[in-house]
């Protein structure tokens, strides 16, 4: 299995190790040496699990092989957000790429969202994400929530990080960017070339003021930074609240008012697999949905997408604080076994249906993607590594 | 102009193209009335069009040729009211004499060159904008200013780089938008030129290569866009538009190229539609192959922007020569 540290964690491996009665390897690797790696070198793995939002790239690579629904024995019970691109109809499906997007196969070989029976990578975790803010300087939400303004806002001047991913971290920029009012965008989801070179301005120009303390590229490093007090408000995701220390409680997850940045994790088959090789890896991909995996990751705050069949491997404390928004009746322990959150804590934003219908935007690899991602690694060179 | 040494192959190359002109009007090779136009001219000579158009201007001063009101110059005085004669120069027992003959050879030098520079700065345009540095270029190459110019003013008429606001030379760079903008022209253009072109066409040609692609001979789509363009595309009478469609096809080939080195696997859909295309111009359906071919740019277009995501991946290449300079 070759993926990253949101899905690929050593208690779902020994799980799956146990359940399905072979021996898996994981390959965990940052986000961007995994999708170079899986595009570039595509016979030494036979899962990938990545987001779909970088799906894009490896699949036009040719380096996988189009999942036949009718061998996944939960995919009529997987919910709407991925199959559809909303929990309903009604809801605002967010900018940029929903995976529904990139989920079916069309029959000219490119990936797009007519319902087709192969799709491209079956869905599997996801989350909305926002920032992270100090309360003592910031002051707690009140019934407005916060804002993405928060997260370049001049009070937090010499303490702000960022993350190095420009899928993810160009995002975060410019939803703050815009709700403070330094730019506007068309269309934010994807960006032209001259609203890309506007936002990598503004970001010169608040680097050279002292504004960014750097950036991290895994998620312990941007705990290790809240640990230290070195940071004000930060890119951040959901399991790194449950692993701030003594900064627990005054590091807090925003819900931002503008709405959430979500992404969307799965697993796809790669091109070689076939025979025997092949159904393992089809048993794998069902393993993922069974309902145990889903518990692990509901207990880091990550959504599976047939949601129901998580329920019966949580208990209903875990349950509610989760997926119903509901107040943690006692502490509740991560994947790990440590306490992550709480008796008498909410989950900041709510339930599943509050958090998910209120989409900003995806992560999405932008048509300008080359361009802007070659821009903002060069800023993020120009800002240091912030761990050091 | 920069002063240089002006030995032998060094006279400035619209100077050895005023004389071959020269010669051939003088010596009434070419009657009066002939048409000049540039592009067949610099063909002829094997030279860049910017300096044929100087010497045109030269010889127009020098009343051997004058304006008139369509495209080009008229060989013979303005005062005379000559019909104009349009016809290929080649028919006019055109000759080059053995000195300008060699002169023109060792000026011929930046067309040995020229496609090795064409395809570096197509090709680095993938990784951003970048400042063209002439005298840097003339080093790289080993040759003089003059000769790095005429290359650059050839990169120019193709659409590779273009003066900026210092009239500095810029590459690139290639974004989505360039990308749009290209197949957007590509499917004005190109059905359009296929239609033109089908009383043209060559059929036993193209019955060979629909052979090809059947028995799987064929595998590089790359190869069959070239033959497209050769046999179908190219066969349009309007050399204009033809030269318009090659010019509109370099950053794109350039693309797939730099992506191919790289390892991308063959596009076999690609391969198919091209199976397609050739067996419905070669059984004559022109609206069905015109349509068909619009469809295949709109597929195309859509997984160049997807392949063009893929490009991020690629390191910046260190083997960037160094006459490019990142802006």
């Amino acid at each position: 299995m070759r993926g990253t540290d949101v899905t690929l964690l050593e208690e779902v491996r020994q799980m799956a190790v146990a359940d399905l009665g072979f021996d898996i390897q994981h390959e965990s690797l940052d986000f961007l040496t995994c999708q170079h790696r899986a595009a570039m070198d595509p016979l030494n793995y036979d899962v990938y699990e990545q987001c779909f939002h970088n799906l894009d790239i490896v699949w036009y690579w040719g380096a996988l092989q189009p999942i036949d629904t009718r061998r996944i024995r939960q995919w009529d019970n997987i919910g709407d957000l991925a199959k559809a691109g909303g929990i309903s109809k009604y809801t605002w499906h967010g900018h940029g790429d929903a995976p529904v997007r990139k989920l079916y196969v069309q029959p000219d070989g490119t990936l797009g969202q007519q319902p087709m029976p192969m799709i491209s990578m079956l869905p599997t975790a996801h989350n909305v994400d926002s920032f992270g803010f100090d309360r003592r300087l910031f002051g707690d939400e009140g019934p407005e929530g916060s804002s993405w303004a928060w997260l370049l806002d001049r009070r937090a001047r010499g303490r702000i990080a960022l993350v190095d991913e420009p899928a993810i971290g160009i995002f975060d920029v410019a939803l703050a960017a815009e709700a403070n009012a330094d730019l506007t965008f068309q269309d934010i989801g994807n960006m032209t070339v001259d609203e890309i070179d506007s936002l990598m301005a503004l970001l010169e120009t608040l680097r050279q003021q002292g504004f960014f303390v750097g950036s991290w590229v895994s998620p312990d490093q941007a705990e290790a930074l809240v640990r230290a007090d070195r940071v004000s408000v930060q890119s951040m995701w959901s399991p790194s609240y449950g692993n701030l220390g003594a900064m627990q409680g005054v590091f807090c997850e925003s819900f931002p008012r503008e709405g959430y940045r979500a992404w969307h994790g799965g697993a796809s088959l790669a091109r070689h697999l076939s025979g025997s090789q092949l159904d393992m890896a089809y048993d794998y991909l069902n393993w993922w949905l069974a309902g145990p995996a889903g518990a692990l990751m509901a207990r880091q705050g990550h959504y599976m997408t047939n949601a129901e069949g998580v329920r019966e491997y949580l208990s209903p404390e875990e349950w509610g604080y989760w997926y119903d928004g509901d107040i943690a009746r006692c502490d509740l322990k991560g994947p790990d076994g440590r306490i992550v959150v709480r008796a008498g804590q909410r989950r900041p934003g709510g339930a599943y249906r509050e958090r998910v219908s209120r989409i900003a935007l995806w992560n999405t690899v932008m048509d300008e993607y080359n361009y802007a991602a070659r821009a903002w690694n060069r800023f993020i060179a120009s800002l240091g590594t912030a761990s050091q | 102009m920069t002063a240089q040494p002006n030995n032998a192959g060094q006279e400035p190359l619209y100077e050895t193209i005023s004389r071959v002109l020269r010669h051939n009007i003088v010596s009434g090779r070419l009657p009066d009335g002939l048409v000049l136009i540039e592009g067949p001219i610099a063909k002829l000579m094997q030279t860049s069009r910017a300096p044929v158009q100087a010497s045109l201007r030269m010889l127009n001063a020098e009343g051997l040729i004058h304006r008139f009101r369509g495209r080009g110059y008229l060989v013979g005085q303005a005062s005379r009211n000559l019909t104009p004669i349009r016809k290929p120069l080649d028919e006019f027992d055109f000759d080059i004499p053995p000195a300008s003959r060699s002169a023109l050879a060792v000026r011929g030098t930046w067309l040995r060159v020229y496609d090795k520079v064409e395809a570096e700065i197509a090709a680095c345009q993938i990784f951003g904008e970048f400042r063209v540095i002439e005298t840097e270029l003339a080093n790289h190459l080993g040759v003089s200013r003059t000769v790095a110019r005429d290359v650059l003013s050839r990169l120019n008429e193709r659409g590779l780089i273009r003066k900026g606001a210092t009239s500095h030379w810029l590459a690139g760079p290639l974004t989505a938008r360039t990308l749009r903008e290209k197949f957007e022209l590509r499917s004005i253009m190109e059905p359009a030129a296929l239609r033109m072109a089908t009383d043209f066409i060559d059929h036993s040609q193209i019955a060979r290569i629909s052979d090809q692609i059947e028995s799987g001979k064929a595998k590089d789509a790359a190869e069959l866009e070239d033959a497209l363009m050769r046999y179908c595309l190219g066969r349009a009478p309007n050399s204009a538009l033809v030269e318009i469609i090659n010019n509109n096809r370099l950053l794109l080939s350039a693309m797939d190229k730099a992506l191919s080195d790289l390892g991308l696997p063959v596009d076999t859909v690609a391969l198919d539609q091209y199976g397609t295309l050739f067996h419905l111009i070669g059984s004559r359906q022109i609206n069905a192959s015109t349509e068909y071919l619009r469809e295949h740019l709109r597929i195309l277009s859509y997984k160049s922007l997807a392949r063009l995501k893929i490009v991020a991946l690629i390191p910046e290449s260190e083997s960037i020569p160094k006459y490019l300079n990142r802006v």
